[in-house]
């Protein structure tokens, strides 16, 4: 019995450190999508928070310094997507693809020098309090900094969202550009707002995937993980709390994939592969009744981009 | 009549040369040879000899050229997959799962029908893909009218799961016994490759696609479907008290935009690797979304424009030879000109509606 | 008018360049980054060995290019540009460069790790395995929980005849070595390789090796969980300065000095040409202060044995996975056996895919 909790509980975690940098993604575009914008384009921002970080990481030594960098270079390359879609008018779908394509050429044409390169990375909390807890102390152990940060953004993002001022300009700016122009308030500082942070926050997950989780550059690495989050957004109904099981789903995915094969099953790891991307679309077709009922949380302002120009 | 008369009796006729398409589209391409350069200067390389260059290894020679059109048939079904949903007001982004849905279902019939004389397999090869490409066009049509599933996210998603699906074929249960271990299939017979022309790479592809785009320009313009498909994205109501079936019309343009889309699949598949393996298609998918944006969903100028995408596409290899710069430039080229496209169009078409 | 000055100019400048250089152009493809501290790093090393050693070369090379259809492109470029001996380097580079090879009948190819040729194109590789199996004593005699950890990439012979030397050279010092394979399925995939050796490692493994395009990913997990590692294709002992052990590494230059000078005074053979400890194209890497003076001992040992003949890596008895015998006591696979390997030795956990 102790030895499947164990298993279970090394797999869950396991599935927490893959799926943080789909999970800050994901709170990113909740705060986006929350103010009427779609930004297909955190994939590329990713990739050059993910170059930026390792590269300034690899030539400062501080991994600290490289996250800023990350979270820093993920908003210039969102300005790309803010000015198109709130200053020349373009479609939201088009822009994001472009910012996509933009970011994953930008950082694999700038990331070659880095490659091979080692740098000093974050460390775990191996020798922290947290460690001597009893069961789940040596799990906890295994964590590391960037975890820590988004699990904490997830009430930080909540509270703004649901219990201020600002955050519930926010919301309205999403549910109906009309009424908040109404109201009195420009929409547009607001949507700019959500865009830069959402270029931070997948920024900052990049840096999460390659200076914290592999400590490697790659090319193209996040293999399509923000598109996903832009997915599990949908599945989260927009709510920054349950972006956290959103996200573990996908990490329980990846993560089970390959301890299945050291566990010794055999199923393709392809077909298993797969998994990381099926679910979240079943759980889209599930929620359909839900969502028809009572709008399931999609921001209205959504509505118009998502039927198409 | 004098020419001031001419010119106001018509001026409503003329506006076309100021207002029409050409001048954004001058802008635009002004605006990328620019960007092009500069992007080129940042990095110190020589500008406008890497430019030319660049325009040599797409168009300079024979073999260059052949190697664009190589190129441009994928591009061009794919935009075409694009391009029809878009009609409808739908934005479809899953040619790249259509593409290898295609490929593997066309690789299954060659599989079966292995021994068959070219006549047959050739036949059943590519109702295999147009079969493959539909299915996967259609599933995410069905998602979107039965469930509301939107079909972005959707068609994103499922186009990873349709490159991993060539995946577990090729690594799995379709792996060739005699390749000792790499994933990939056996090597496709004769009867199954399409034809090529002359001694290039260059193949019928490139022919279908031609031929679908003018096709797809006719019926959609022309013809009665092409018009309820603009009353079903205008206003779905009316077009269903008028008998027509939004449902219906998302069902057939996904899935016809899908069996293009699984041509250019089987094709990549069967003439330029001869076999299934990984790695078939790069990024056609998303060039094509491009391609077909750039043409503002228009068929016929699709077709240049692949040409186009196709040579920019092919002269990478040039940049990486003559100033070694990594592969990755022509991603970087094609961003900025989808963005000088977006930024261009939209302060050009926001500023003549005010 | 100005086109024909153009292309009156753009020949001179061709003739002059063809008559005043005799310099052969080589040119190389990499499957990744040349950065890698892995296989292509190796490669290119080669590649500059070969520019410091012989005057009348010039060598160009391309990274990054994806093992499909689209090398052949990449290599005629090449071609027309003046090259005129092609290294493809990467495994699934092979069937385009031999359609290739067909097409330019003049130029020379030399692909790394093929098993066939034609009439301008050969292969060279070198017996790696060799080195594997004594890096694979290290780990056997170093190993505290006797698990070992293989982050493979593809299950073709190269990686299958490494996991097995490694296991059989771990298993001559310490019979109760076990040694888990984890396929990536890919031959660069950095969070793949990373979770694999995670996995590996959460199961008991306190060695990890691997055989995938870099070994920067395992080897640095492995530091960071504190167990040791083996490294493969280059020396990353940089990555892990506690854990390293040794390394299986190769040394390209010097064959690909002697393939190029074949072309160049016309005793080009298409031929497997296979280097090895004895010629010093496979290396063993140097060893980490983790390992103990009396582990360098019997390694040194062992590696004379080899050296001499008195030692075959792949000598029987031979066991497969479940006990059954492959290779009788007092027989010996042949180079072409072992080339094409497609089983897994006895103490190996982890089907093969």
């Amino acid at each position: 019995m102790e030895l499947i909790t164990t298993e279970i509980l090394a797999l869950l975690f396991a599935a927490l450190r893959s799926a943080t940098p789909v999970l800050a993604v994901v709170l990113g575009e909740i705060m986006t999508q929350r103010s009427g914008i779609i930004n297909l384009g955190v994939e590329g921002q990713m990739l050059v928070g993910a170059m930026t970080g390792f590269a300034v990481t690899a030539t400062t030594g501080d991994p600290w310094l490289g996250v800023l960098a990350a979270c820093s270079a993920g908003m210039l390359l969102s300005l790309v997507h803010a000015a198109l879609v709130l200053g020349c008018q373009a479609n939201q779908i088009a822009s994001g693809v472009a910012v996509m394509i933009l970011g994953g050429g930008l950082s694999a044409f700038y990331g070659t020098a880095y490659v091979g390169e080692k740098i000093n990375s974050f460390g775990s909390f191996k020798g922290a309090v947290v460690a001597e807890l009893p069961v789940i102390g040596e799990f906890l152990a295994a964590l590391t900094p960037t975890v820590l940060i988004t699990l904490v953004s997830i009430p930080v993002i909540s509270v703004f969202l649901y219990r201020t001022i600002a955050g519930l300009h926010w919301r309205s700016v999403g549910e109906s550009v009309g009424i908040t122009r109404n109201l009195g308030h420009s929409p547009v500082p607001y949507q700019f707002a959500a865009i830069v942070f959402g270029g931070m926050m997948s920024g900052f997950a990049g840096a999460a995937l390659a200076v914290d989780y592999t400590s490697n550059w790659v090319e193209y690495m996040t293999s399509g993980r923000g598109l996903v989050a832009v997915g599990l957004v949908i599945v989260a109904r927009w709510n920054p709390w349950y972006a956290l099981p959103a996200a573990l789903l996908f990490g329980v995915s990846e993560s089970l994939n390959l301890r299945l094969q050291s566990w010794g099953v055999d199923i393709s790891p392809y077909l298993l592969a797969t998994l990381p991307y099926l679910i979240p679309l079943i759980v889209l077709m599930l929620s359909f009744r839900g969502l028809k009922a009572g709008g399931g949380g999609m921001p209205k302002g959504l509505k118009a981009v998502f039927q198409g120009n | 009549m004098t020419f001031n008369t001419f010119f106001r009796n018509n001026s409503l006729k003329f506006r076309w040369l100021v207002s029409g398409p050409w001048v954004p589209a001058l802008i635009m391409i002004v605006g990328f040879v620019l960007v092009t350069i500069v992007f080129f200067a940042i990095n110190g390389r020589a500008p406008l000899n890497l430019f030319i260059e660049m325009v040599k290894g797409g168009f300079g020679d024979g073999y260059s050229f052949s190697e664009t059109l190589v190129k441009t048939s994928p591009i061009l079904l794919t935009a075409l997959a694009i391009a029809l949903p878009a009609r409808l007001g739908l934005i479809s982004v899953g040619a790249e799962g259509q593409l290898h849905l295609g490929a593997l279902f066309g690789t299954g019939a060659v599989l079966l029908a292995f021994d068959q004389p070219g006549w047959l397999l050739m036949p059943l090869m590519l109702s295999g893909a147009l079969l493959g490409g539909a299915l996967w066009g259609a599933i995410p049509g069905l998602m979107k009218t039965r469930l509301g599933v939107n079909e972005t996210i959707s068609t994103l998603l499922l186009n990873y799961v349709g490159i991993l699906l060539v995946s577990f074929v090729v690594h799995g249960p379709w792996k060739n016994p005699d390749s000792l271990g790499w994933p990939a299939t056996v090597e496709f017979p004769d009867g199954a490759i399409l034809p090529q022309f002359f001694d290039t790479r260059v193949h019928m592809g490139l022919v279908f696609g031609i031929v679908a785009a003018v096709i797809l320009h006719i019926l959609v313009t022309h013809s009665r479907w092409g018009l309820s498909l603009q009353v079903s994205r205008s206003n779905p109501r009316v077009g269903a008290t008028a008998g027509i079936s939004y449902e219906k019309n998302v069902l057939i343009v996904m899935a016809i935009g899908g069996l293009l889309a699984g041509l250019a699949g089987i094709a990549e598949a069967s003439v330029i690797q001869n076999r299934l393996q990984d790695g078939l298609a790069t990024g056609y998918g998303l060039t094509g979304f491009l391609v077909a944006w750039l043409a503002g969903q228009h068929f016929l100028r699709i077709i240049p424009l692949s040409i186009l995408m196709g040579g920019l596409m092919a002269s990478a290899d040039s940049l990486q030879l003559y100033a070694q710069l990594p592969k990755a430039s022509a991603d970087i080229l094609q961003a900025l000109l989808f963005i000088i496209v977006l930024a261009v169009g939209g302060l050009w078409y926001r500023r003549s509606s005010t | 008018m100005k086109k024909v000055i153009n292309s009156l100019l753009a020949s001179t400048l061709l003739a002059v360049s063809v008559s005043a250089a005799a310099e052969t152009k080589v040119g190389y493809i990499y499957v990744g980054p040349k950065s890698d501290y892995g296989y292509n790093y190796a490669q290119d090393q080669g590649r500059l060995y070969l520019e410091e050693n012989m005057d009348d070369v010039e060598t160009l090379y391309f990274e990054n290019i994806p093992e499909n259809a689209d090398v052949q492109r990449v290599m005629e470029r090449m071609i027309r540009a003046g090259v005129e001996v092609v290294f493809p380097t990467s495994y699934g580079y092979l069937d385009h460069a031999l359609k290739v090879a067909e097409k330019y009948p003049d130029v020379h190819f030399a692909h790394s790790g093929g098993l066939k040729t034609s009439d301008n194109l050969m292969t060279y590789f070198a017996e790696i395995d060799q080195a594997m199996y004594l890096a694979g004593i290290a780990a056997g005699m170093t190993t505290k929980t006797d698990k070992l950890g293989f982050v493979a990439a593809h299950p073709i012979p190269q990686v299958l005849r490494n996991i097995n030397a490694f296991t059989r050279g771990a298993r001559s010092v310490n019979p109760d070595v076990t040694t888990a394979v984890i396929w990536t399925s890919g031959w660069s995939d950095p969070s793949k390789e990373s979770e694999a050796a995670s996995a590996l490692i959460d199961d008991g493994a306190d060695v990890l090796t691997g055989h995938v395009d870099s070994p920067i990913n395992y080897v640095q997990v492995a530091e960071e969980r504190g167990v040791y590692s083996v490294g493969y294709h280059a020396d990353a002992s940089k990555f892990a300065p506690k854990g390293w052990l040794t390394g299986a590494i190769w040394n390209w230059g010097p064959m690909m000095v002697d393939i190029v000078k074949s072309t160049q005074d016309g005793t080009f053979k298409p031929q497997h040409l296979r280097g090895d400890l004895l010629t010093n194209a496979a290396q063993l890497s140097d060893f980490g202060d983790a390992v103990s003076d009396e582990t360098i001992a019997e390694i040194t040992n062992r590696q004379k044995m080899i050296l001499n003949g008195d030692y075959q890596v792949w000598e029987g008895p031979i066991f497969d996975q479940d006990g059954a015998v492959l290779v009788a006591e007092g027989e010996t696979m042949t180079l072409e056996e072992t080339e094409k390997m497609d089983f897994l030795v006895e103490g190996v956990t982890g089907r093969l895919r």
